[in-house]
């Protein structure tokens, strides 16, 4: 590899960039994947939502979305990991009593332990909808119906959306910084809509998991 | 006023160290912490122990030789305060302090509060500079520099290289000193000629060091005696992303 691309991945500098991009791809997902979940919501008994999930699987495009993706998440949680390590080996002894000045928050200081959530939220996720792919298939919203209808699931689904939230609370703007996109007449409006983003697609996709709980359409 | 001070004791770089209590009557109000400490280091003298060792030189808040933890807050509970400039008059009798040096890989304790901060010389020997011929200087004003500019190089400037926002970041991260001379250089014309380099080789070594990386807690700016503002790392980080990617540097 060159030399100044290896410079580049292995910098703290350059590291953080790589986590950023990675990161707003992911919302990026996130904002579709949303959009076209709300079709749950139809009312219809479905039908919108197996025409919709019956157009996804159907794309010649898919596979390599999948690949994209996997490799976004793969790349964000690598990254993650390396410098979370790093950075506690930044400080081999910490404080016997922690203070602070008042800008550490909670969603900062949770971003590793949140981020862990996520992932084991998003393995019970594949499980669910993309390892049964063919169950999954067959009648989309209703297999969405009955994984959902089970408290276990559907708590299971809650904690890893409220993880989400608290990691999406603290990511967008901390995205913006680290790609270095920090104006005086652009940043702070950018960081409101990034809290804005992250309580929508809290809310959003929370919402699937309480509707199914309590019973759905066909209550 | 007493205090009770729960001081962190450490004889030399290779010794373990621990937390040690004392009660000091008689603190007045008027004093600053390192007077505090002064008073404390006379009496430990008087009972032939061994003084309290803590950097120090001008105590006015100017040079960043000072600096400790006070109950987990970098330079103690003020903002935009140096440890020396710390009065007691914001504390009251009967209160615990537990004083503590900065911690960090890059820092290692050489005795008590005395931390070894020569990485960050380091840093600075790697671009914090600008290249100028030497000889008579050049006439004030010779190089006009909008006063915005001006302006904006001063705040990144006042930087003292106290160490205290690597000691506030939870990372143990360096971002703020480094990015404070990185943006400071960039703003000014004399700054131009090594700007790819300086940034590439100051992030190089902050990483060689053994310091985190940062994310964004902005704890830094908030505990930095002289309120360098977080927009210098996203700076730094923009002038990474440049000299990366536009720049002939490191083909
Ligand atoms: C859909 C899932 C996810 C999204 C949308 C997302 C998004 C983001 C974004 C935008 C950032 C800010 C990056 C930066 O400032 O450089 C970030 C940071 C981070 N993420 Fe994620 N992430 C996700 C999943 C994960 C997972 C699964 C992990 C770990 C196992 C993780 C761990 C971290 C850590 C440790 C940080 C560093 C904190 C920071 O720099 O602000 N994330 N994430
Ligand atoms: S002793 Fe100089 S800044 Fe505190």
């Amino acid at each position: 590899m060159l030399s100044w691309i290896e410079r580049f991945v292995s910098s703290s500098v350059g590291r953080k960039a790589l986590m950023a991009l990675t990161g707003l791809m992911l919302i990026g997902f996130l904002i579709a994947h949303l959009a076209g979940n709300l079709s749950l919501f139809a009312g219809d008994g479905g039908t919108a939502f197996d025409a919709y999930a019956h157009a996804i699987s159907s794309l010649p495009i898919l596979p390599i979305a999948e690949v994209a993706l996997a490799l976004l998440f793969l790349g964000h949680i690598y990254l993650a990991v390396k410098t979370t390590r790093e950075n506690r080996r930044a400080r081999p002894q910490g404080y016997s009593v922690t203070g602070t000045h008042g800008e550490k928050s909670f969603a900062s200081k949770t971003m590793f332990p949140t981020g862990v959530v996520i992932l084991a939220f998003l393995i019970k996720h594949l499980w669910d909808f993309r390892l049964q792919k063919e169950a999954f298939e067959e009648a989309p919203y209703a297999s969405v119906q009955q994984a959902l209808s089970d408290p276990l699931t559907a708590s299971v689904y809650m904690l890893g959306i409220l993880a989400l939230g608290i990691h999406l609370s603290h990511a967008f703007g901390s995205a913006l910084q680290s790609l270095g996109a920090n104006h005086p007449k652009y940043t702070p409006a950018l960081r409101a809509i990034g809290k804005v983003l992250a309580v929508a697609l809290t809310l959003g996709f929370i919402s699937i998991p309480i509707y199914f709980w309590l019973g759905g359409s066909s209550s | 006023m007493t205090l009770n001070l729960r001081i962190w004791r450490q004889k030399d770089s290779h010794a373990e160290g621990a937390i040690e209590s004392y009660e000091l009557p008689g603190v007045s109000s008027d004093m600053s912490f390192l007077e505090m400490l002064d008073i404390l280091n006379e009496q430990l003298i008087g009972k032939g122990e061994e003084p309290v060792s803590f950097d120090h030189d001008c105590r006015e808040g100017v040079c960043g030789s000072c600096g400790a933890m006070v109950n987990g807050q970098v330079h103690g509970p003020d903002t935009e305060t140096t440890l020396c400039q710390l009065h007691m008059r914001r504390f009251k009798d009967g209160d615990t302090l537990q004083v503590e040096p900065w911690r960090s890989a890059a820092f290692p304790v050489l005795k008590d509060l005395v931390v070894d901060r020569s990485s960050f010389d380091r840093i600075q020997q790697a671009g914090g500079y600008v290249s100028v011929a030497t000889g008579s200087p050049p006439d004030a004003n010779s190089v006009p520099i909008p006063k915005d500019d001006a302006e904006a190089a001063f705040d990144y400037a006042e930087c003292i290289g106290c160490g205290g926002c690597v000691a506030a970041c939870p990372n143990g991260a360096a971002m703020l000193f480094t990015a404070a001379k990185v943006a400071h250089l960039k703003k000014l014309p004399q700054g131009q000629p090594e700007r790819e380099r300086r940034v590439l080789s100051m992030v190089d070594t902050m990483d060689k060091e053994g310091f985190g990386a940062c994310t964004n807690h902005y704890e830094c700016t908030a505990a930095c005696p002289k309120g360098v503002p977080i927009d210098a790392i996203a700076t730094m980080n923009r002038e990474y992303l440049r000299a990366t990617f536009f720049s002939k540097e490191g083909v």
